[in-house]
C-alpha cells in the first residue's frame, strides 16, 4: 500500500505522465474548439436565426453569439483554441518522443499559455456574470486549458526553468514534490463545479 | 575513529529522521487538502440536493388546471371574430418585444371590430435565459391566472409585459414585480395574489410542448386560420392587412 503510494507519487513527476496527461487534455481542448468553431459558422451564415427567438438555438435569441465577448479579436474566439492546441499537442508528443526542449522554448510556451488560461477565465467570468448563459463545450475548454496548464507548469518548476527568485523556486519546488498542487487543482476544480451548481443549479437539476 | 563512526552514524540517524519528517509533512498535507476536498463535494452535493427540492416547488407537479378561455391547442382566446390569429410567444424574446410594440394596436382593432380571434401562446422554452428564475414561465403563468380569472384584461397585460420586457438572459422580473405590471392595467389584487400559486404551471409546460410538437420552431410565430404566416412581423399594417384579407375570404 505504501510502496503503491509511493511509486504513484514517483510516476506523477515523470515526463511519460506529464506530457500524457497535457497530450489528452490538449485533444480535448482541440475538439472543444472545433466543435465551437463549427457552430459559429453555422450561426452566421443562418440569416432566420437573427430574427426570431429559435428553440435549438445553442445561443438564445442570437443575442450571445453576436455579443462583444464572443468575438474579442474580431473573430469566433473557438478559433484561438484551433490556433493554439496544436502548438500543445506537438509539444507533448516530441517531448513523450524524448525531446528536451531548451529553457527559453519553454517560457516562452509558458508565457504564451497563460495570457490563453487567463483569456479561458475571462470568458468564463463574462458567461457566468455578463452573459449569463453557459455552454458545455465552452466549460470543457475552460476545464483542459486549466489542466493543460498545470501540466505545463508542473514541468517548468521541476525542471527549474522558471524565471523567479530563487526563494520561490525552491518553495516552487517543495510544493510540487509534495503534491499541494494536485491538491490545489481538485480543490479548484470542485470551487468552480460548486460556483456553477450554486448558480445553475435550479435550471440544471429541477 | 570512534567519533568518525559516531558522526556516520549521526548523519544516517538524521536523514532517517528527516525523511520521516518528510513523510509526515506530507501525510499532514495530505489529510488537510484531503478534508478540503471532501468539504467542497459535500457543499457540491447539498446545492445540488437544494436546488432539486427548489424544483419541486415550481408547481410543475401539480394537478393539470386549464384556463377558463383556453383553446384545445394551448392557446388563450381574446375577442370572437371569425379568423383564429393564433400568436407564439416568450415573454423573455426580444423579438416577441418588437413583434408586440409594432402590432398590438392592429390586434387590438382586429379583436374590437369583430374581425379576429387572437390566440396567445405565451410558451416557457427561452426558461434557459433566465438565470434559472424561470421568468418565461412565471410570465406565461400570470397572464394565464388573467385568462382565468379576469379575460378582459388580459390583452393589455400582455402588453404591459412586453413594455416592461427584462432584458435577455437577466433574471427577469420578479413575481411582486409581475404582480405590479398587472395591476398597473387595472388586475385585480384578489387575483394577482393568487401568481405565486403557480395553478398554471402544467398548463403551460403542456402548451409549450404541443406547440413545439407541432412544428412550431421558435417565436414570434404567428398562423392565421392555422398557417404560418411570412409577412413581416416587425413593423406595423403588414399583420393586419393579412388578417383582415383573410376575413374577406374567410365571410
Amino acid at each position: 500500500m505504501t510502496t503503491l503510494f509511493t511509486r504513484a507519487r514517483a510516476i506523477r513527476q515523470s515526463n511519460t505522465w506529464i506530457y500524457s496527461t497535457m497530450l489528452f487534455s490538449a485533444l480535448i481542448s482541440l475538439t472543444a474548439s472545433l466543435v465551437l468553431s463549427i457552430d459559429a459558422v453555422e450561426l452566421a451564415r443562418d440569416p432566420t436565426a437573427d430574427l426570431s427567438c429559435n428553440i435549438n438555438s445553442v445561443v438564445s435569441c442570437g443575442a450571445v453569439g453576436v455579443s462583444w465577448q464572443a468575438q474579442l479579436l474580431g473573430f469566433p474566439n473557438a478559433f484561438l483554441g484551433l490556433i493554439a492546441e496544436p502548438v500543445v499537442i506537438t509539444i507533448a508528443v516530441a517531448a513523450l518522443g524524448g525531446v528536451r526542449f531548451p529553457r527559453w522554448f519553454m517560457i516562452a510556451a509558458q508565457t504564451v499559455y497563460t495570457i490563453g488560461l487567463i483569456f479561458a477565465y475571462w470568458l468564463f467570468y463574462q458567461a457566468i456574470v455578463n452573459i449569463g448563459a453557459l455552454c458545455p463545450w465552452c466549460l470543457l475548454v475552460t476545464l483542459s486549458t486549466t489542466v493543460v496548464w498545470v501540466s505545463l507548469t508542473h514541468v517548468n518548476i521541476r525542471d527549474d526553468y522558471l524565471p523567479m527568485p530563487r526563494a520561490w523556486r525552491s518553495w516552487a519546488r517543495e510544493a510540487i514534490a509534495n503534491d499541494i498542487d494536485l491538491l490545489v487543482v481538485i480543490a479548484w476544480l470542485l470551487v468552480l463545479a460548486l460556483i456553477i451548481v450554486t448558480r445553475y443549479g435550479s435550471a440544471l437539476f429541477a | 575513529m570512534g567519533t568518525k563512526t559516531g558522526n556516520r552514524h549521526t548523519a544516517a540517524q538524521k536523514a532517517v529522521a528527516s525523511a520521516r519528517a518528510g513523510q509526515r509533512g506530507h501525510r499532514t498535507i495530505m489529510i488537510i487538502g484531503g478534508a478540503i476536498i471532501v468539504a467542497l463535494i459535500a457543499a457540491i452535493a447539498i446545492s445540488v440536493i437544494t436546488a432539486m427540492n427548489d424544483g419541486d416547488k415550481s408547481g410543475a407537479d401539480g394537478p393539470l388546471v386549464v384556463p377558463a378561455t383556453a383553446t384545445a391547442d394551448g392557446g388563450l382566446a381574446v375577442g370572437n371574430g371569425p379568423v383564429d390569429v393564433d400568436i407564439y410567444l416568450d415573454y423573455m424574446c426580444p423579438y416577441c418585444g418588437k413583434f408586440e410594440a409594432a402590432n398590438h394596436a392592429d390586434i387590438q382593432r382586429l379583436i374590437d371590430d369583430g374581425t379576429a380571434t387572437v390566440n396567445l401562446h405565451p410558451l416557457a422554452f427561452l426558461d434557459k435565459a433566465s438565470q434559472g428564475t424561470e421568468y418565461s414561465t412565471r410570465a406565461a403563468n400570470a397572464v394565464a391566472t388573467v385568462a382565468d380569472k379576469d379575460p378582459g384584461h388580459v390583452l393589455n397585460f400582455n402588453t404591459a409585459l412586453f413594455e416592461n420586457q427584462p432584458e435577455e438572459n437577466s433574471e427577469g422580473l420578479d413575481d411582486a414585480k409581475i404582480a405590479e405590471v398587472a395591476a398597473s392595467v387595472g388586475v385585480p389584487q384578489s387575483v394577482t395574489d393568487t401568481f405565486a400559486d403557480r395553478t398554471f404551471v402544467p398548463w403551460v409546460t403542456q402548451s409549450n410542448d404541443a406547440a413545439f410538437e407541432n412544428g412550431i420552431t421558435g417565436t414570434p410565430t404567428v398562423k392565421i386560420n392555422g398557417v404560418v404566416t411570412e409577412v413581416d412581423l416587425y413593423t406595423a399594417g403588414p399583420l393586419y392587412e393579412a388578417v383582415t384579407a383573410a376575413a374577406g375570404t374567410t365571410k
